[in-house]
């Protein structure tokens, strides 16, 4: 992923609530820690797949800002 | 000024603190330095001591812990070795634990970071093992013995201090486990009737090793009642099918450490090690129906490990713990008692074995082979 980002194309990484901190240190680890951490609802472990749909929905309007962003 | 000098007085190598041991707990749990109990302070006299049993180049690392990657040099090692209270010659044990866990298939990324109660035991085979005192007998999990609380306990300050483990940050455990305080231990090859570890692995009987394992816990298997190998066997199988532990969906090699007294009835009633590991494959299975429909349907008709094998299968069908006969391990450990244990996995991880070598790719045949000359 972080590879990908610095080759320029659009990355970001899908994390619940808790997962914010390990996120921002592998981005900064890796040496890209502009690196887009998009939240959704903690959990996403245990939920009925109609929650796993939903949780989706939050991501893709995040995923989709950010590709437009690019192509300004 | 020696190399060793050098390095320890380059910027940022060090700093300077009150000599007040309170202060410097504090600072160092402050700093995520610490696992919360009191540390000797790495002063670098105590540091320079911990090298004298260090062949190698003292800042060429070792290895990259995950998941920060940071460089596990003999340096920072030592460091960690000193507060954790290690004896200088404990040194080339930690060292070689951490040269084996940062192996890929070890997967210390996920060890160290996933939300399971994971933890690095560490195993130790070969005269090393008596050389440095360890236990390998009556509470060798447990406290008493300085070789085995001190290396272990030196092995997570590393995850902790060079690979970032730090809770909530690196570490995202849910509970963690006591055992990430220390989980070390030597096997008990004087009471073992079978091939001890090293020696089942390919290793000479006088080769020392360390084998790493991305372990929970123990799980006790008591059995003070059965009077033949089957019939420990047995219990120990049933302890095996559980539906909690991640190896039921994953080929992640479960440890199974027999206690003297089981081993040598097991022995006695013609089992060898290869005929235990068949038995607990066979045996030590689940039935779909113990599990939750969710669980069902997710982690084994659509799971990866298990293809379409359990697509149509009804509630009896019996799911296997270990994924072959030879995905167990199993040692002999700990003093007299009908005790035995069960230690799974983080499941996706392979235990790692190291001899214990010199730079120059020797065996050791004790501690003072690593003596710095």
């Amino acid at each position: 992923m972080c590879e990908l980002r610095k080759r320029g194309l659009v990355t970001a990484v899908i994390y619940s609530g808790p997962f914010l901190k390990l996120g921002r240190n592998q981005a900064r680890t890796f040496g890209v820690p502009e690196l887009p951490l998009l939240e959704i609802t903690h959990p996403l472990g245990g939920i009925s797949l109609g929650d796993v749909k939903a949780r989706a929905a939050q991501a893709a309007p995040q995923f989709a800002d950010l590709v437009r962003k690019h192509l300004r | 000024m020696s190399d060793l000098d050098a390095l320890m007085h380059a910027p940022g190598a060090g700093f300077e603190a009150d000599d007040d041991l309170e202060r410097i707990n504090d600072l160092y749990c402050a700093k995520n330095w610490s696992d919360g109990l009191p540390i000797v302070p790495p002063t670098a006299a105590r540091v320079e001591e911990m090298l004298t049993y260090c062949d190698r180049p003292l800042a060429e690392p070792v290895a990259l812990i995950a998941p920060r990657y940071g460089a596990a040099t003999p340096l920072r090692l030592a460091a960690c070795a000193v507060m954790a209270g290690c004896r200088p010659e404990y040194f080339p044990v930690v060292l070689h634990a951490i040269d084996a866990l940062c192996e890929e298939k070890f997967n210390v990324y996920g060890v160290n970071a996933t939300t399971h109660p994971c933890t690095t035991l560490v195993i130790v085979n070969g005269p090393v093992a008596k050389e440095l005192k360890m236990n390998s007998r009556h509470n060798a999990f447990g406290p008493g013995n300085r070789a085995n609380a001190t290396i272990g306990r030196a092995v997570r300050l590393a995850m902790l201090t060079i690979g970032g483990a730090v809770p909530g940050a690196g570490d995202m455990a849910t509970f963690g486990t006591p055992a990430k305080f220390t989980f070390c231990a030597a096997e008990n090859e004087d009471e073992n009737p079978w091939e001890p570890l090293h020696v089942e692995l390919g290793f000479a009987r006088d080769a020392s090793t360390v084998t790493v394992f991305g372990a929970e816990g123990q799980h006790n298997i008591n059995d003070h009642e059965s009077v033949t190998g089957e019939g420990i066997l047995k219990m120990a199988a049933g302890t095996v099918a559980t539906t909690g532990a991640n190896n039921l969906y994953f080929d992640g090699a479960p440890l199974i450490a027999f206690g003297p007294e089981h081993a040598a009835t097991i022995a006695r009633d013609g089992y060898s090690k290869a005929d235990v590991k068949k038995y607990l494959y066979e045996h030590g299975r689940v039935p779909l129906g113990m599990l939750s429909d969710e669980n069902i349907e997710r982690r084994i008709r659509q799971w990866p490990v298990f293809g379409n094998e359990y697509a149509e299968a009804g509630p009896e069908r019996l799911i296997p713990v270990m994924k072959s006969p030879d995905n167990a391990y199993v040692i002999v450990l700990g003093g007299p008692g009908k005790h035995s244990a069960y230690i799974p996995t983080f499941g996706a991880t392979q235990p790692v074995t190291r001899a214990l070598k010199r730079r120059d790719g020797t065996l050791a045949r004790s501690v003072g082979d690593f003596r710095r000359r």
